[in-house]
């Protein structure tokens, strides 16, 4: 997911040990979806401390959608989306795989994916296993203040930030002339340390002796999270129609394990009585079942596209401490694109898109008591109550593309939408890592979103150049507001964020210029600026939170052509300069620009008719200290990851005779 | 020709970026982005970190904060330390007594009200120490915001004797 980052326009939350949440024009979470072989991906999205459940290894293709994408996707595509595309099916009859081996030295990173592929002529299928095991990574520095807490750390090392992952996949499928079918099943598990002297942003002392005797050893705090996935994909040709479906089921299931701590009224002594393990301290468990069906197809110049998506979701909750009630959610929408060709030159197209949403929440209760009232009689608060909500919404595009000689002109005018989430709508928790008493607000309002969009670009042989600003408005941006009251019974004495809907406007762009003079020789720059600024509300004239600083990214990338038995050989360095981000709103800090220098290298050569690939990277080239704007850990002050090499490997091999290269 | 042409495209491209990139620069001075703050090292302070506290008795807490433009609400919170694991948010330690079970520790979460439109303010509020809970090593936390939301928090390593 962090490779995404040199994308203009694409940012990542960084929430350690190397995972991170995308970020499209500075709006993520439940803002951005992730599609994954036309399924969109469920995990728990809105949650700022884990990855995505995606093995790197299984992606062949991916395609960013900046700007709203709603009308395809249904709610939440607001920000964008970022497609995993189907990876293309092996050739006709093949028969190979390949071996990946990767390493990274910052956190002593070791990973391989094996990959094994068969295909007669209209069925074939397709194995991988993936292993990635890592330590705790490492700091350009040797001392934290989490608050105004010393934290040293031991050679650098972000204590307890280990982990490891697998990936098993397996894919089969027909391959027909007019009938086309895959299935597709997965399961990636990880197990991952959090910093041990700050769970979120709660200054913890430590058994420092115990997590620094290994730098690979995973203590408390640590999450699991194991994500099933089966899919089918099947295609269907009848006359000009193309009908595809899309079904899928999905199962993601976190736990977060943590030594038992008696925040607010929680009683000393864990209950003996109590059916939740001791070290459970929250547990999501989450059943997905999904459905797209869309037929294509032409009508004059007109290129049509019928489309519903519909899923079921189920998800239940555990663990001694609350957050999110468990809920039931039924979604169901339905779509017409249009793109007709006015002539060879101008495209119009436009959408239409109708969704309805139904979300039950459940009762959730303490299971210790707490003081209602001052000098009240203790009782066990309703954290959550049962909660029904519908919320149906209309949603639609139109675009214009436009070609003349060397230009390039995209317009594109939309509305997009959000159903609110069970934790905007109910949360009634103590999030004891921030300090915040989390209120949601039963009367949110599905969010809204208007965006004009502008693409121009210019190319000819030696030049490339693309300016994409957008402007964005929501008249009901569901923000998290930290408030100046302290809550004493539901809150236990904390901060009160409450969920609450502003106006707000959001503008930028990105701008890219590729320039080659010589065919082994470009440059190229790539800018981008967001800014946003609350309108209505308690913070109006504030930003949005995990506002991205405004960055620019100059490469130079140097391809010899003759180079003897190697081929695709590169050498390419990026500079990064990042400005300072002083636009921010509570609880946010303001945060220094830096720079950053990574090189990139890579070849690849014949061996016994297989040609193998070699890459190598420095990321952060001078070990500089910086933080990023944009990382979950930025609140504690946590520097990014130092000096960073990483070495990777891919053999691929074949048995059948035929000789074909695999991509 | 062809250099004329990708200078004019540039052109075109920045200045639709800085044009954007401009409207921007006078917004961001007007909001309040400073924290309040918690000034614990004021004579008067009390507690301070380490200080020893007596069970069965009654003490003021005297906590001076402010504001760069008005206070919001302030808040403490004792509870124990007995598992040492900490928020003191002091750099220097004090020596904690043995790791102890808890048998009834002292749970106190109390508002202290500051007067509407503030920005400095010494809060005095008296609290009692119970006669029959654990002594032994806990935390005393203070938190204050501001108006806008901002927080601040000092946690403070205390002892009940």
């Amino acid at each position: 997911m962090q490779s995404l980052q040199r994308l203009p326009g694409v940012k990542t939350i960084g929430i350690g040990s190397g995972q991170s949440k995308p970020l499209i024009r500075g709006l993520g979470f439940n803002r951005v979806i992730v599609l994954d072989k036309g399924i969109k991906h469920e995990g728990q999205q809105w949650g700022a401390d884990h990855g995505l459940e995606i093995d790197q290894f299984s992606v062949d293709e991916v395609e960013i959608l900046k700007g709203p994408a709603s009308f395809v996707f249904g709610s939440d595509a607001i920000g964008g989306a970022i497609n995993i595309k189907r990876p293309p099916p092996p050739a006709p009859h093949s028969f190979g795989g390949d071996i990946n081996l990767i390493g990274k030295t910052n956190n002593a990173l070791l990973g391989t994916s094996v990959n094994l592929f068969k295909r007669t002529n209209k069925w074939f299928a397709t194995g991988r296993f993936t292993l990635q095991d890592y330590g705790d990574y490492k700091v350009p520095t040797d001392r934290l203040y989490v608050y105004d807490f010393a934290v040293d750390l031991h050679q650098n090392y972000l204590r307890n930030t280990a982990g490891r992952e697998t990936g098993l996949h397996f894919s089969t499928g027909y391959l027909g002339d007019t009938f086309r079918s895959t299935f597709y099943v997965s399961n990636t598990y990880s197990k991952s340390g959090f910093f041990a002297n700050a769970h979120g942003l709660e200054p913890r002392r430590v058994d420092a002796a115990l997590h620094d005797r290994s730098s690979r050893d995973i203590q408390t705090p640590f999450q699991k999270v194991n994500h099933f996935k089966v899919i089918n994909h099947t295609e269907i040709r009848l006359a000009n129609h193309q009908l595809e479906i899309e079904s899928g089921f999905q199962n993601n299931f976190r736990q977060e394990y943590n030594n038992y701590v008696n925040h607010g009224y929680m009683p000393a002594i864990y209950p003996d009585s109590l059916n939740i393990p001791k070290n459970l301290e929250r547990e999501f468990d989450k059943n997905v079942y999904s459905l797209n069906a869309k037929d294509a197809f032409q009508l004059g110049n007109h290129e049509l596209q019928l489309g519903m998506n519909a899923e079921i979701q189920n998800n239940n909750i555990n663990g001694w401490s609350f957050l999110v009630p468990a809920f039931d959610q039924k979604s169901l929408g339905a779509y017409v694109y249009d793109k007709l060709w006015i002539s060879d030159r101008l495209l119009l197209h436009g959408a239409v898109r109708y969704d309805h949403i139904d979300l039950n929440l459940y009762r959730y209760e303490d299971w210790f008591q707490s003081p209602s009232s001052e000098n009240g009689a203790p009782s066990y608060l309703v954290r959550a109550d049962n909660m029904n909500r519908s919320f149906n919404s209309l949603t639609g595009s139109v675009g214009l593309n436009y070609n003349i000689s060397q230009w390039e002109l995209k317009a594109n005018i939309g509305k997009s939408f959000r159903a609110p989430i069970a934790k905007e709508l109910s949360a009634n928790g103590v999030n004891y890592h921030y300090f915040s008493y989390e209120k949601g607000n039963p009367n949110l309002s599905p969010e809204e979103s208007y965006q004009a969009d502008l693409g121009v670009v210019f190319s000819s042989t030696k030049l490339r150049a693309e300016a994409s600003p957008f402007f964005n408005y929501f008249p009901n941006y569901i923000y998290l507001n930290p408030t100046s009251d302290h809550d004493y019974f539901y809150g236990a004495g904390n901060q009160v964020f409450e969920y609450s809907q502003a106006r707000v406007i959001r503008y930028g762009g990105e701008l890219q210029v590729k320039y080659q003079p010589w065919e082994n020789l470009s440059a190229e720059m790539l800018g981008e600026y967001i800014y946003a600024k609350q309108l209505s509300g308690d913070k109006t004239g504030y930003t949005l939170p995990f506002s991205p600083p405004a960055s620019a990214l100059f490469n130079i990338t140097y391809k010899p052509i003759h180079t003897g038995v190697l081929h695709h050989t590169y050498l390419s360095v990026d500079y990064r300069i990042t400005a300072t981000q002083n636009n921010i709103v509570p609880p946010e800090k303001k945060t220094e620009g830096y720079s950053l220098v990574n090189v990139q290298a890579g070849t690849s050569f014949p061996f016994q008719n297989n040609n193998i690939q070699l890459s190598l990277q420095v990321q952060n080239l001078f070990d500089t200290k910086y933080l990023n704007h944009t990382s979950f850990y930025r609140l504690i002050g946590l520097p990014e990851q130092g000096r960073n090499l990483v070495l990777s490997l891919k053999i691929p091999f074949h048995f059948s005779k035929s000789h074909i290269t695999e991509n | 020709m062809k250099r004329k042409q990708w200078i004019k495209n540039w052109l075109v491209a920045s200045v639709a970026l800085a044009a954007i990139a401009s409207c921007s620069k006078k917004d961001s001075s007007i909001v309040d982005t400073e924290y309040p703050s918690i000034d614990v090292s004021a004579s008067n302070s009390f507690p301070k970190q380490c200080s020893e506290i007596q069970r069965g008795q009654k003490f003021i807490a005297m906590i001076h904060v402010s504001d760069n433009k008005e206070l919001g609400s302030l808040n403490v919170d004792i509870h124990h330390n007995f598992d040492h694991h900490s928020h003191s948010t002091e750099v220097n330690d004090c020596s904690l007594n043995p790791v102890q079970t808890p048998v009834n520790p002292l749970v106190l979460i109390k508002s202290i009200s500051v007067p509407a439109g503030q920005t400095k303010y010494v809060a005095q509020q008296e609290i009692e120490i119970p006669a029959d809970i654990d002594p032994g090593d806990y935390h005393f936390l203070i938190r204050i915001t501001d108006k806008e939301g901002w927080q601040t928090i000092k946690g403070l390593s205390i002892k009940i004797k």
